[in-house]
């Protein structure tokens, strides 16, 4: 059974043995950075982790979500046509649609949506350019679409009083959708040895990256009308 | 480092950050309104719709307002939301009957839009 070797493999010698050290790390900076910004600069903002925590938090998941399976891509270099596509549309969609979700909820459609689209296509395009054009394109478009969906269900939550319970519903989902990815490329690529070995620091690099902008954008971005 | 401990590890850094956050949270609410509320002085605004936005309100400063729509409101701008001080008030303005109330107001321009953010418009408090 493949997906006990997969579980199994993620103790072992191979790239899926750092996925869950990946999370960790990846989750390890977002936090060390926003303690740092808080006590220097979000502490003086009068309610600004009641505002915006919840939101911080999510981001910093869900940054953290996304790296194991970019760690993976990079790991094997290069795939099939049909893997690449599917890594660079689950890639660029949940990487959009989740970071325009929580941007959204705090700054509007606009602001939520596009940066969703710029982060979902960017990431999208480059994991799956593993693969040539087929992957890149998929990327663009998960990333167009993600990116607006994101934004879009939450803003359109606001109202409901559930956007929170909304976006832990979403992240679970993103979550399992994200475990499965990681699943499909160990499936494609067991018989492959790892064509590229990395210490951490590209992680570090990226969630360091990702988690200042968004924090950035959440704090102290422009917001549309209705948030005042 | 094993895997075990570095799922440990995961869940104390999310339970700590988290735990902080819901801890902040729930010690302070929503900035207070600002502004005199005169009982029985309640000011009614009619919005109505310009184009796909809403035209531009004037009331007074330190007076409760009541929002209703006329008509020409169509579509989601009968839902109108508004950001005060991080209070958000909305309501569905289905039939003219329907009342969104506001607080008395500081002097200012107070910028809105429908719940779904396609029409826009400013209630102008002097």
């Amino acid at each position: 059974m493949s997906f006990k070797d997969f579980v199994k493999e993620l103790n072992g010698n191979r790239v899926e043995g750092e996925l869950v050290k990946t999370i960790f790390y990846s989750l390890l900076v977002s936090f060390i950075f926003l303690t740092v910004v808080y006590f220097f600069k979000l502490r003086y903002i009068e309610n600004c982790i009641p505002k915006y925590g919840y939101y911080l938090l999510f981001s910093a998941l869900s940054i953290a979500l996304i790296m194991p399976a970019i760690r993976q891509v990079r790991a094997y270099r290069e795939m099939a046509c049909m893997s690449g596509m599917m890594i660079g549309m689950t890639i660029g969609m949940i990487s959009g649609f989740l970071l325009g979700f929580f941007v959204a909820s705090t700054n509007g459609m606009f602001i939520g949506g596009f940066f969703g689209v710029f982060v979902g296509i960017a990431i999208g395009v480059w994991n799956g350019k593993c693969c040539g054009v087929m992957g890149m394109m998929e990327g663009i478009m998960a990333g167009f679409m993600g990116g607006l969906m994101g934004a879009m269900t939450s803003f359109m939550l606001l109202n409901d009083n559930n956007l929170k319970l909304a976006g832990i519903i979403s992240f679970v989902i993103s979550a399992v959708i994200m475990f499965g990815l990681n699943y499909m490329i160990y499936k494609e690529m067991k018989e492959t040895d790892r064509q590229r070995k990395e210490d951490y620091m590209f992680v570090v690099g990226l969630t360091f990256v990702l988690i200042a902008i968004t924090t950035w954008l959440i704090v102290f971005g422009p917001r549309s009308a209705i948030f005042g | 480092m094993g895997n075990k401990i570095t799922i440990i590890g995961i869940l104390v850094l999310v339970a700590l950050f988290a735990g902080f956050v819901f801890a902040k949270s729930g010690s302070t609410d929503s900035a207070p309104i600002t502004g005199n509320v005169v009982a029985g002085e309640i000011q009614k605004v009619v919005l109505s719709q310009a184009d796909l936005n809403y035209k531009d309100s004037i009331v007074q400063a330190g007076k409760p307002i009541a929002i209703s729509a006329d008509g020409s409101v169509k579509g989601c701008l009968r839902a109108p939301s508004f950001n005060i001080g991080g209070k958000r008030y909305t309501k569905y303005l289905q039939s003219a009957n329907d009342v969104l109330e506001l607080p008395a107001l500081e002097k200012g321009t107070y910028s809105f839009s429908c719940t779904m953010g396609m029409g826009r418009g400013k209630l102008i408090v002097e």
